[in-house]
């Protein structure tokens, strides 16, 4: 029995979160499939509890352990619990007043990636803020589990940053490669770009080999009833993504993820990376 | 990357702490476990030294304490006494081996068959074996030994109500220290025992012949000591994975453990494995992480080195406290008043266990008797679920048998005896179709069965046998799929 494929908003504690509510509402409107919340309570087994130092262990100290531990645990879910559930009542309130029917909302304890990949088969579009609520108060613009979960992902995902606005203008950093074809054929099969108009941005070397898979894909869009834009603009990826979304008021940038092995990445630095922590507006990443 | 960080640092001052608590409690039981395998006390301390530190990176289950344990040092004690030092020390590296090996063939899966009720005879045994050879330490000593000890238990037990701060074992042993060395009395001490470690360990091959006499001695000895090390490891491992609710790579943990005991073997160590009362200190006291269990060999060297002059004035008695609180710790007592309710056959399979682990001085047989009884009390008990009913048809000429149920082995006989053979009859129909046949057995009793029927003249009819041997394929090949269940279950 196939189930009809629903955006999944992937939502916590953090700031962002109001804003992955907006897009993922906004994505399901767009999309007519229905919207899902999921928060995702992480229990953290592997920090420690107590300080009981005292080394002395009596009758049955492995049960009463066992006891306390698990009545320690006990609380603190049934918190994570109460407070997940108040969350998401919230948002499913925004979703009803944006006009979505029936949101479905939902909590699960596990960890993040493995919980995502479980739920993966009946979603289109994963939605989340790029930094979570461990991230919080913390320098670094991107969380530091995205890549890891991006990685174990099929699907495209929405990351978003901080604010909603309606995306009208988007960009498509075109690689030329698997992944970017991929990418073309997902837009022409999803009505959730339908009608905005695109900008196809090629930077790098211009090749031979590049030219005519432009070709196909501006023909594949336009043939779907895209309004397609082409620029070549040769120069460093990362400088010509940031400009293009400057200059021609880009609210939406489609782009590749991790095209490249995580060793390599690793060594050299991803542009995956770099690229969704300078860029101040949505990505949507494809895989 | 993720799970190397989560691994480690996740938990970094928790760890730290927890792992001084642990290094404050394995000094004492590697002192004592070295005084059980009768060697010198640094055998144990190095030992547990390099365990601890090697499982820290080498181990399936992080948090969990390895270390030099009494299950293993009773397994020493005669290759000790009759071949020496350097024999226990190539039996170690043997056992190391043989448990890589153990690991890599995913013998860590056959815990399975290794039931609660045998887990419990286990601790329980090995609560008492530790409390045992506490015995000659307490036996013909002057009276101020059992003060001593009484006073050192009094702490343990009582201090934590005052303060968790700091570890009351280490306390017992600083203040019976003092008062055997202010008040002068004479009592045997740690230094009494043998050669402290007054070095960091190096490296050094045993010096034994390498010959098939030589491994005619140390292999079944080294066999045993894998086994029981291996045992216990995945026992502690499965009540660390309880008590945190995370789950233990227990083949990696098998190959951990071998590394970590073939290491020990090359520094001059005895063998180890993992302990169950102080990996659940180290819970406890909030240790989680790897660096827990490097953070308690790494302590424990450093103290012991530089402590090594006051290590050795410590009297034998705040040891023997120490571990009766150890033992203590490790015994089950729940499953004392568990015996009431329990199942007679769960109790018989605990006891069992404990039984033949104290006349033995061997875990391994324990648990060997323990899983056998239990298989022979669950075959008995799939046994009764046989059933055999008749009815008479065709007017009377032909009588039909249905057989319901579990037929093999352990109730193969009963099958035999539930049929009617001196019934005068035309014929008898047997309906296996509803029985299972799990075994040769079970056929060779069909086949009892209508010969002996064909004797007394009857004419015998068997229907649905293809249903009823299904369960007899060893590849599982129908069992395993999806609707198996409705098949074998369902007739």
């Amino acid at each position: 029995m196939k189930t009809e494929n629903k955006v999944l908003a992937c939502v916590d504690h953090s700031h962002f979160t109001d804003h992955v509510a907006d897009y993922a509402i906004w994505a399901a409107k767009r999309m007519g499939t229905p919207l899902k919340f999921l928060h995702v309570i992480a229990a953290h087994h592997e920090i420690g509890s107590g300080a009981d130092h005292s080394g002395a262990i009596g009758i049955n100290s492995h049960e009463t352990l066992l006891t306390k531990l698990s009545e320690e645990d006990a609380a603190q879910a049934k918190a994570a619990h109460e407070k997940g559930r108040l969350a998401l009542n919230r948002l499913y309130e925004r979703a009803l007043d944006a006009g979505v029917t029936a949101p479905d909302m939902k909590q699960r304890h596990g960890d993040f990636e493995e919980t995502l990949v479980a739920q993966e088969s009946g979603v289109d579009l994963f939605v989340w803020g790029r930094r979570g609520e461990s991230s919080e108060g913390s320098p670094r613009k991107i969380g530091r589990n995205v890549e890891r979960v991006v990685r174990a992902l099929h699907k495209p995902i929405l990351s978003v940053t901080e604010g909603f606005t309606e995306p009208t203008r988007v960009l498509f950093a075109f690689g030329g490669d698997a992944l970017a074809r991929k990418g073309i054929e997902w837009l022409v099969g999803s009505p959730l770009l339908h009608g905005l108009p695109i900008y196809l941005l090629i930077s790098g070397k211009d090749g031979r080999a590049d030219m005519k898979q432009i070709d196909w894909a501006r023909t594949t869009l336009e043939t779907a009833g895209f309004q397609v834009t082409f620029l070549l603009i040769p120069g460093d990826p990362l400088t010509i993504v940031a400009q293009t979304i400057q200059e021609q008021n880009i609210d939406l940038l489609i782009m590749g993820a991790y095209t490249h092995s995580p060793l390599r990445s690793m060594l050299f630095g991803c542009k995956t990376n770099t690229l969704l922590a300078s860029v101040n507006i949505p990505v949507l990443l494809l895989r | 990357m993720e799970s190397i960080r989560q691994d480690w640092f996740s938990n970094i001052r928790n760890d730290l702490l927890a792992g001084l608590v642990v290094a404050l409690a394995l000094i004492p039981e590697a002192i004592a476990f070295s005084v059980i395998a009768g060697v010198d006390p640094k055998i144990g301390l190095y030992a547990s030294f390099c365990i601890a530190t090697v499982v820290a990176f080498s181990g399936g289950r992080p948090g969990m304490i390895s270390a030099a344990t009494g299950a293993m040092a009773l397994l020493m004690v005669t290759l000790v006494k009759d071949h020496g030092l350097q024999y226990l020390l190539s039996a170690t590296i043997l056992t190391g081996v043989l448990q890589i090996v153990a690991g890599w063939l995913r013998l860590g899966s056959l815990m399975r068959f290794v039931g609660r009720a045998v887990v419990i005879g286990f601790v329980n045994a090995l609560a008492i074996l530790i409390f045992m050879a506490q015995l000659p330490e307490l036996i013909g000593v002057p009276m101020a030994v059992y003060w001593m000890v009484i006073v050192g238990l009094g702490i343990i037990y009582l201090l934590p109500y005052l303060t968790k701060a700091v570890p009351s074992p280490l306390v017992a042993i600083v203040v019976l220290t003092a008062i055997a060395i202010h008040f002068g009395i004479d009592i045997r001490t740690v230094g009494d025992m043998g050669q402290l470690p007054d070095s960091l360990p190096v490296f050094l091959l045993p010096d034994i012949p390498l010959n098939l006499e030589t491994l005619k001695i140390i292999f079944p000895i080294s066999l045993t000591l894998a086994v029981v090390g291996l045992l216990e490891s995945m026992m502690t491992a499965s009540i660390i994975d309880d008590l945190t609710d995370s789950n233990s790579n227990k083949n990696r943990e098998c190959v951990g453990q071998g590394i970590a005991n073939i290491a020990s073997g090359c520094i001059g160590g005895m063998a180890g494995c993992a302990m169950i009362g102080q990996s659940v200190i180290n819970i406890k006291s909030g240790g989680r992480g790897r660096l827990s269990t490097l953070a308690a060999g790494v302590f424990l060297l450093l103290m012991v080195v530089f402590l090594g002059d006051w290590v050795s004035q410590i009297p034998m008695a705040a040891l023997v406290a120490v571990m009766v609180m150890v033992s203590i710790g490790t015994f089950s007592w729940v499953s004392i008043r568990d015996l009431r309710t329990h199942p007679k056959s769960y109790s018989v399979v605990m006891l069992s266990t404990v039984a033949v682990v104290v006349a033995t001085h061997d875990l391994a047989q324990g648990v060997l008797v323990g899983v056998l009884l239990s298989g022979f009390f669950f075959a008995h008990q799939v046994g009764m679920i046989m059933r055999v009913v008749s009815k008479i048809d065709d007017e009377g000429r032909v009588r039909g048998y249905q057989v319901i149920g579990q037929v093999f082995f352990a109730s193969a006989d009963r099958f035999v005896a539930s049929f009617d053979y001196k019934e005068v009859i035309e014929k008898v129909r047997i309906d296996v179709s509803r029985a299972h046949f799990w075994d040769v057995t079970a056929i060779s009793a069909l086949d009892k069965a209508v010969i002996k029927f064909r004797r007394e003249g009857t004419e015998v009819e068997v229907v649905g046998l293809n249903e009823a041997s299904a369960t007899m394929v060893d590849k599982f090949a129908v069992h395993d799929k999806d609707g198996a269940e409705d098949i074998l279950m369902g007739h």
